[in-house]
């Protein structure tokens, strides 16, 4: 908050959420609220890496995607020396937008109003009249805006408008350990299949992101549909606390993910034989790193702020079919306080066989993405919480919501001091330390401060972090 | 002369029934008698809804990959079952619909027909109405059906959902079209 300004009653509020967290609560009202949308736009999106696509998604030169960081479209493209770009939609000369379409293939973008028009790079390479109309105008000067920083990590490209700050490794830190393991398992890696889908929802981005940082109480009351139907396993969809599984919720480096699997048994996510035994492959990862992947039967997760993913085994879309696993990407795109547009991909091992890549395929959206056996359940949830949010009620009773599952004076919760990798683990998944950790980082964000001045869980209390 | 006008009366009666089935068939979606519609479906039905693409050059493409639904009669079968699930919370209480089938269409032309097979083509929009607010919204689509005789009816042995909306505007998809 810029010092001498009378603070406004968002940002009173937003000084008693501190103290609020500390307890283990968050005020409903965060959940719609136009002053902390405009707050979260400016400090947290426009300060964050926000995932832009997978460089599957443009595979040749001239491939575009348009793609968009808060309100702010952009050009996803990969130019003719390969390399991929982020330009930002708007002609240098007055502004109009000069991509089209919502895909394609283009060696130059031309603008629709005076025709101006940029190389695939974003250079201006042609301006009608020129000599003439503009003749002491450098079109070197003139080319598209690239967005202040971009980076690829793994093929997933992300962006920031901040043109300082941590960089990609940084602010990925060591949760690129867990996010290794999804990418690189089977030799070549995993590509993105088909277009995201996409679809606007009425309910608050932070509903999502509480939801994919570690919210496994919920699965099995909000998708008993999928258990009774024995579409999915009791332990990929089964009570939180209550398995013979392994069960852990990891946090690391401001990031989240939540497994369960078998301990010492060969699992691999219930990929099928061949594909474990021609394709995944120990290079690019560590004993312990394969140990885990060995292990797992899911894995749900979160990249601070707007990215999820859910790599699942033992799911079927028919339950006379065996069962196979899905890997998907997601990212939740705030579009006001009580709307957001989702976007979701859907990905499988690059070089495995088409036929089970479409298998693959088919899982995710007979699980995932709007049609999916899951997922129709979730979002009208969410929706509900952002309505409760947003009348006088909220705020005027000063409604919290709790989040205390896990605390010390709520149940025993134990770290898991053998855990194999960096970050920690809580032994069991029947706690909400994810979705504190979120908050928290959303809140010190909000307050002009850095994500990892976070407190509240044992993430700082862990020594040489 | 005589014969011409009684193949086109012909054409007429079948336009006509299939007409009937697709306006009962979304009398029974509404109504959610889900497994009563699934009755009408065959037991090799592909079912697909892929994702529309919004190109620069071409108004109607879709993706040759990525889809919403792309059923067999197991998979469909198993989403309409879902549905008896107390948990199935998309549908509690159900989503309010109403589906207006306009421009049916009969040829026979297209490749891979039986006998007893019709190659159709209908418009499709249909009403949407959640909880108890006054919102609703739509989706329009049009569908390419193969409709196999059965009977004095007819199942569906292929559908194809061709949405009209690149980026959806529902929170999910939880009816069949
Ligand atoms: S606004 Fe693009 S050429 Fe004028
Ligand atoms: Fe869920």
């Amino acid at each position: 908050m810029a010092a001498g300004d009378k603070p406004s009653a968002t940002e009173r509020a937003l000084q008693d959420a501190r103290d609020s967290l500390d307890e283990g609560f968050f005020p409903l009202e965060f959940f719609h609220d136009e002053d902390l949308h405009d707050l979260e736009m400016e400090r947290i999106i426009g300060q964050s890496w926000v995932f832009i696509g997978h460089e599957s998604e443009i595979p040749e030169p001239g491939d575009y995607a348009r793609r968009y960081i808060g309100d702010d479209t952009f050009i996803f493209v990969r130019d003719e020396s390969g390399e991929v770009n982020l330009l930002f939609d708007s002609c240098r000369h007055r502004g109009a937008q000069v991509c089209r379409a919502e895909q394609g293939n283009t060696s130059h973008f031309r603008c629709p109003y005076h025709g101006w028009t940029y190389k695939n790079d974003g250079e201006a390479a042609g301006i009608p009249q020129k000599s003439k109309a503009f003749k002491n105008l450098d079109r070197s000067e003139y080319g598209l805006a690239h967005v202040p920083r971009l980076e690829s990590y793994e093929g997933l490209v992300f962006a920031s408008l901040a043109e300082e700050g941590p960089s990609l490794d940084e602010w990925l830190g060591d949760f690129k350990w867990y996010f290794d393991v999804h990418m690189k398992l089977p030799e070549g890696g995993m590509e993105v299949i088909g277009e995201p889908h996409r679809w606007v929802i009425d309910a608050n981005w932070k509903t999502i992101a509480d939801n994919f940082n570690g919210d496994s109480y919920h699965t099995a009351w909000a998708h008993g549909s999928v258990l009774d139907l024995e579409l999915g396993g009791e332990e990929t969809v089964g009570h939180a606390g209550t398995g013979d599984s392994l069960d852990r919720h990891i946090h690391c480096d401001g990031h989240t993910t939540s497994m369960r699997g078998f301990e010492g048994e060969d699992v691999f996510l219930t990929y099928p034989d061949e594909v474990v035994e021609d394709l995944f492959t120990r290079e690019g990862l560590s004993d312990a790193q394969w140990q885990l992947a060995r292990q797992a039967l899911s894995f749900t997760g979160a990249i601070f702020p707007n990215f999820g993913f859910l790599h699942f085994g033992d799911t079927t879309d028919d339950p006379e079919k065996d069962v196979a696993p899905f890997f998907t990407i997601r990212k939740w795109r705030p579009l006001g306080p009580d709307q957001m547009e989702l976007w979701s991909w859907g990905l499988a091992p690059k070089n495995a066989p088409e036929e089970f890549k479409q298998r693959m395929y088919k899982m995710y959206t007979a699980n995932f993405g709007p049609t999916g056996n899951f997922e129709q359940d979730d979002v009208p949830i969410w929706k509900g919480i952002t309505d409760s949010a947003s009348g006088q009620f909220a705020s005027s009773q000063n409604l919290q919501l709790n989040y205390q599952m896990g605390l010390e004076w709520m149940s025993e919760m134990d770290i898991d001091e053998e855990w194999l990798g960096p970050g920690f683990a809580y032994s069991e998944n029947l706690e909400e330390g994810g979705m504190r950790l979120f908050h928290e980082q959303w809140y010190e964000m909000l307050a002009g401060n850095d994500r990892t001045d976070a407190t509240g869980t044992p993430i700082n209390l862990q020594e040489d972090r | 002369m005589l014969a011409e006008r009684e193949s086109q009366l012909e054409a007429l009666l079948v336009e006509r029934e299939v007409e009937q089935f697709l306006y009962e068939e979304a009398e029974l979606l509404d109504n959610r008698e889900l497994h009563e519609w699934f009755d009408h479906v065959a037991d090799d039905v592909n079912y697909r809804m892929p994702r529309r693409l919004m190109r620069e050059n071409t108004s109607s493409v879709f993706s040759e990959q990525g889809y919403y639904f792309n059923e067999d009669y197991g998979s469909l079968k198993a989403r309409v079952e879902r549905f008896d699930s107390e948990y199935a919370w998309a549908e509690r209480p159900p989503t309010r619909t109403r589906r207006y089938v306009t421009n049916v269409r009969v040829t026979r032309e297209t490749e891979d027909l039986t006998e007893d097979e019709l190659f159709v083509e209908s418009n499709l929009l249909v009403y949407l109405s959640r909880g108890d607010s006054d919102e609703h919204t739509f989706y329009s689509a049009r569908r390419e059906d193969v409709l196999r005789r059965r009977g004095d009816t007819f199942e569906i042995a292929d559908r194809e959902i061709r949405l009209d909306q690149t980026v959806l505007s529902t929170d999910n998809v939880s009816i069949f079209l």
